[in-house]
């Protein structure tokens, strides 16, 4: 009996062991590029008609033609993405009160001869700029209670709701 | 009604339940820095009453926290959050800024103010769902006590 669990508890150890080594391999989930977290795609322009005007910093006019003829604002400026080969960010005014009025909206990415053009996930900004705009650290209490504060007062609408709604079905006396 | 008590679970209650109380504070209050919330500290907070209830009897936790004060404490919470809102379109000017913290002169700084403002919204969260937790429970239990001894008297 006691040696039955001797090799028992050797065996989980060995098997945590394994899980621990295999477990460092595995990659980590979901897709970084993918629409939701980083840009969503909204088409392609060949790269000969407006890589001059982004080499030198200047909004090319075909690429905004494009943006407003599919209901998009156009840039007011484009950088380059630093550290990087053929990538610029291209931003937008935002009528927003007290923060400066620009935002990184759009990406623009070379691929071979064509040209990409992307706009960037509502999730990037959280990441990016939520510390320095609410000046809380924790990631997900910012994005609950402010950048999505009407949500949650809708949530405690219902928590408040349902109270009500079993103090009514359950408590026989008439007063609340 | 004649009610069987224990005193290891007593003890051990009486104990627990002021820390049970504390750590949800912590749990409330450190929603901004840590893992924590309005949510999650509102269930522990109310878990304390269970707990009371559990290990005492059902009465002695209604006389410690009645149906009234439970019943106003369950919308307080929310009179705080959408509070906090109408502050920010009161002090915003013009601009109507709903649920936008920032504007709220707690201190000078406009972040600060979203982080402080989101502290007072946690905490009326926490209000909310503890209240309507232990209602919920109250009324429970007490369905249940109730509908036993109907069946006696019948």
């Amino acid at each position: 009996m006691n040696g039955l669990r001797i090799i028992a508890i050797a065996l989980i150890i060995l098997l945590c062991g394994l899980f621990i080594y295999i477990a460092e391999d595995i990659p980590v989930f979901g897709d970084p590029q993918a629409p939701p977290i980083k840009a969503v795609k909204l088409f392609t322009l060949e790269a000969a008609q407006i890589m001059p005007f982004l080499d030198q910093g200047l909004v090319p006019g075909k690429l905004s033609g494009e943006l407003v003829k599919r209901g998009f604002p156009a840039p007011l400026r484009v950088e380059k993405v630093p550290d990087t080969e053929g990538e610029w960010n291209a931003s937008i005014s935002k009528q927003e009160p007290h923060y400066a009025p620009e935002e990184k909206y759009y990406w623009i990415r070379r691929e071979g001869d064509r040209i990409n053009v992307l706009r960037y996930a509502f999730v990037v900004r959280w990441i990016e700029k939520g510390l320095k705009e609410t000046a809380v650290p924790n990631m997900v209490t910012y994005g609950l209670a402010d950048y999505r504060g009407y949500d949650t007062l809708g949530e405690t609408t219902v928590i408040f709701t349902a109270g009500v709604s079993v103090i009514l079905l359950l408590r026989r006396r008439s007063r609340l | 009604m004649e009610e069987e008590r224990d005193v290891v679970i007593e003890t051990v209650a009486r104990v627990m339940i002021p820390f049970i109380q504390l750590f949800a504070l912590y749990v409330i209050i450190h929603g901004a820095g840590g893992p924590g919330g309005g949510f999650q500290g509102g269930v522990v907070f109310a878990s304390a009453f269970i707990l009371y209830i559990i290990a005492f009897n059902l009465a002695g936790g209604r006389e410690r926290f009645p149906e009234s004060i439970n019943t106003l404490f369950s919308s307080l919470g929310l009179y705080i959050y959408a509070g906090i809102g109408l502050l920010a379109i009161l002090f915003s000017l013009g601009a109507v800024q709903y649920l936008n913290y920032g504007f709220i002169p707690f201190t000078t700084h406009f972040e600060e103010n979203r982080a402080l403002g989101m502290d007072f919204v946690e905490m009326g969260i926490g209000i909310t769902v503890m209240a309507v937790t232990a209602s919920i429970f109250f009324d429970l239990a007490q369905k249940e006590r109730n509908g036993k001894e109907g069946g006696k008297g019948d």
